[in-house]
């Protein structure tokens, strides 16, 4: 068990529930705890694997994806989690979150989304509303703020979710269900930040949130789901297409490069490339 | 005896095909040659060259002599290349190659015939007799095709022309990045991660192709920050990993670099040097990146750099570099560059019968990944294989991988991953010695010149200056155990560079304080050829 006191952030922070729910989902996955990675890139909720007894692999700004991506092709026995914030994984890493959908492969991407930049003291996000002040902008934020859940919908992500930190159980069951989704699954989870973000504190989510049913029909309705937003923001799955196969990967750990692909190269003809 | 061929054209009008065609039935004849080409970055029109040397010794570079015979596909290759024909050299004019593509259409129903048909005519030139290709397995070319070739040598006074006799011995036929490919797989290579970008891209198809029916993996990413971070994932996962790429798209990969130095994960890094700064030239060749290599990426870590001066030595560093980067638990640069990438050429060395891998030892739960040990090497586990949790971590962190703050702790990490340099030493490579063992002039260079420079010190031998060429294919580290063997005190040396600052003259200066005497700098975007290094050298002899 891991000391309140050595974990970085404030009192109050949305990424403490977030971090309890991950803890019991973990315990209760039906996969050993040694085949779970998480990626992590660099931001407050980036630091979340540290307080976790899980594999982890904390790397870059916006690169907990493309990490994700390498760790999944290589051994598709894992089971790979990315969790990073809105900064992170729709900023920094903004290209690499459309990638890693059109990617096809089994992997969690899970988000802190506090609409605002912690670590570095409150700049605005990616998902920053227009006209909120932050730091940066002392005259309002003038752009549009981006909408993950719709872009994932949009993107073809067969599992697309979104939970509130302030709803615990719910957001467990909502985090269980993406990563024992076989394919990529997202989930944006609504997150307060009592230091940086004083307009969408856990008062203003808790007012408007509320939970969806079953997924939408198909992706247009989800997509009119996804949309909703300054006065009442669904939550949950909001769209999942069984249908939908990731990539086959072949197991390569352990597996000897043999003198046949020695051979076969050798025999390869040259090719001119630019 | 020697014979030169230049065939010109515009793009996608089949001068890549001939060359393949022509150097893949000189290797199957146990002809030496040499073939390299000079291109555009466009698909189609231009002008574009290839060009093979064909001779009755081992040939490893373009000898700068006036061609043997210019084959002009379009009116620009007359207009550039005509003028350098030999005295009694052979110029076939669009007009005649138009006649070959006449018969190519009317006896073979189209044009890609007059490919064969013109390699079956240089070879016709070379005195190759036409029944020699029956009985030999793996030839693809159309004998038909090759026989309209021979034809029309005959027709024209061409035949036996300049008669070479085959006297190469059993060896393998490959380009620079074929024998790359073929040392990364040999090294244990199961990932590569990567974004298409000349001179680079072809190392990707080799190891794509092989990916198809082998335990590897390609995976093309959305751009080079993704290409280093997927390989680093692979890495930490289990697998030795492998990104290529060339100035610009290593310039995003920095960040990932120092990713792999401070997460102590085993990386192959190699650069494909093109002429830069920014998109520069994009299809020509330079030795430019040597000092940017040599700083990249933030922050202080071990690193080795590799710079492969032949296909032999391509493939053995490729291989090497995986065992290197495993034992160092740090990334490990290999510099090669267009010239070198898009030359093909025989390598009579063996290929090592052992493919070496990775092993990793057992751990339980008390592992911690960075444990601090006296060499600097903690030992490497990878996740799900034990009760082991694997935890790494781009901030300074604790030996748990834990996030720190803790000050004497980081000056401990620094002193450790620092301390790692040692197994670098104990696996140097040493610079090769060519030349007259008691030289009064040194030539020093690095990478892919040298074979161009070894032969242009044997065409100046004998010219009353006793001259060596020292060749470095590690350009990094170097220690002075590695020059002491040659002892350069009071002797003149040159360098010979592919850049405009003389970056390895330079090196050599900081890291073991020898001074150059005089720097031979070329970058207009080609190689350097035998004869125009033998005149400079010969200046600077005399």
């Amino acid at each position: 068990m891991i000391a309140r006191k050595e974990i970085a952030w404030c009192p109050g922070c949305g990424n403490f529930p977030i971090r309890d729910v991950l803890e019991s989902v973990l315990k209760e996955l039906p996969v050993p705890a040694n085949k779970v990675v998480l990626t992590s890139g660099i931001g407050q909720a980036a630091k979340m694997p540290h307080y976790l007894e899980v594999n982890y692999f904390n790397g870059l700004h916006g690169r907990a994806l493309p990490l994700a991506v390498g760790i999944k092709l290589a051994r598709p026995d894992l089971t790979v989690i990315a969790y990073s914030g809105d900064g992170c994984n729709y900023g920094e890493g903004g290209n690499h979150f459309i990638h890693t959908i059109r990617r096809r492969l089994d992997i969690t991407i899970l988000t802190s989304n506090n609409q605002v930049y912690g670590l570095t003291k409150g700049q605005s996000s990616p998902t920053t509303d227009r006209e909120v002040k932050n730091l940066l902008d002392p005259q309002g934020n003038e752009n549009i703020p981006l909408n993950p859940v719709s872009l994932a919908i949009t993107m073809g992500a067969p599992f697309v979710a979104r939970g509130f930190a302030g709803e615990k159980d719910h957001l467990k069951s909502v985090i269980r269900e993406a990563i024992l989704f076989k394919g990529t699954a997202l989930v944006d989870i609504l997150q307060p930040c009592v230091s940086f973000n004083r307009i969408n504190t856990y008062g203003w989510y808790r007012e408007r949130v509320y939970k969806v049913d079953k997924p939408a029909e198909n992706r247009y309705e989800a997509l009119k789901l996804a949309d909703a937003w300054n006065t009442k923001i669904p939550i949950g799955v909001l769209f999942q297409d069984d249908s939908a196969r990731s990539r086959e990967l072949k197991t390569l750990c352990g597996k000897s490069i043999t003198k046949e692909a020695v051979e076969q190269m050798v025999c390869t003809k040259c090719v001119m490339m630019r | 005896m020697e014979w030169s061929v230049l065939v010109g054209g515009e793009a996608g009008q089949g001068m890549f095909s001939v060359e393949l065609e022509l150097s893949e039935l000189l290797s199957k004849l146990h002809y030496h040659f040499f073939a390299t080409k000079n291109y555009m970055s466009r698909i189609r029109g231009g002008h574009n060259f290839h060009m093979v040397r064909i001779a009755e010794d081992p040939v490893h570079a373009l000898s700068g002599e006036p061609w043997n015979m210019v084959i002009a596909l379009d009116s620009e290759t007359e207009q550039y290349h005509k003028t350098d024909l030999s005295a009694s050299g052979v110029f076939l004019s669009p007009g005649q190659v138009k006649e070959m593509e006449q018969v190519a259409r009317e006896r073979f129903g189209g044009v890609t015939a007059t490919n064969t048909m013109l390699v079956g005519l240089i070879l016709a030139a070379i005195g190759c007799p036409q029944d020699k290709f029956s009985g030999i397995a793996g030839i693809a070319s159309n004998p038909d095709h090759l026989s309209a070739g021979f034809e029309f040598a005959r027709r024209w006074g061409l035949a036996g022309r300049c008669p070479i006799e085959p006297k190469a011995p059993t060896h393998c036929k490959f380009d620079g990045n074929q024998a790359l490919a073929l040392g990364a797989l040999l090294g244990g290579c199961q990932f590569m991660a990567g974004y298409p970008m000349t001179p680079a891209t072809s190392i990707m198809h080799y190891i794509s192709t092989v990916a198809l029916d082998h335990p590897v993996h390609f995976e093309q990413a959305e751009d080079e920050i993704s290409a280093v971070n997927m390989a680093l994932g692979a890495s930490y996962a289990g697998l030795r990993s492998l990104v290529a790429t060339s100035g610009g798209g290593f310039a995003l990969m920095q960040e990932g670099i120092s990713l792999a130095g401070m997460t102590e994960t085993p990386l192959i890094v190699i650069v494909a040097q093109r002429p830069g700064p920014a998109t520069g030239l994009p299809t020509r060749t330079e030795q430019g990146d040597l000092n940017f290599v040599l700083h990249a990426g933030h922050g202080e870590f071990p690193r080795a750099i590799y710079a492969p001066g032949s296909l032999h030595e391509a493939m053995i560093l490729a291989r090497k570099s995986f065992h290197v980067a495993d034992g160092c638990q740090t990334p490990i640069f290999i510099l090669t560059d267009q010239y070198l990438a898009d030359s093909v050429q025989m390598m009579v060395e063996e290929i090592p019968s052992e493919i070496i891998r990775r092993e990793y030892g057992s751990f339980d739960s008390s592992y911690s990944r960075y444990r601090l040990t006296a060499s600097g090497l903690s030992p490497l586990a990878c996740p799900g294989a034990g009760d082991a949790l694997v935890r790494v971590d781009s901030d300074e962190h604790d030996e748990e991988g834990k996030i720190t703050e803790d000050l004497s702790l980081r000056t401990r990490m620094v002193e450790k991953r620092m301390k790692k340099s040692d197994f670098l030493k104990k696996e140097t490579v040493m610079p090769t010695f060519t030349g007259d063992p008691v030289s009064d002039v040194i030539v020093i260079n690095w990478g892919s010149n040298k074979l161009i420079v070894e032969e242009a010190v044997r065409r100046i031998a004998g010219g009353g200056v006793r001259t060596g060429a020292l060749h470095f294919s590690q350009v990094y580290p170097l220690t002075q155990d590695m020059v002491k063997p040659f002892n350069l005190k009071g002797k003149r040396i040159i360098s010979v560079e592919n850049n405009a600052t003389g970056q390895f003259a330079g090196l050599l200066k900081r890291e073991l304080g020898i001074s150059v005497d005089h720097q031979i700098l070329k970058y207009n975007g080609e190689c350097f050829t035998v004869k125009e290094l033998s005149q400079i050298l010969r200046k600077y002899l005399s």
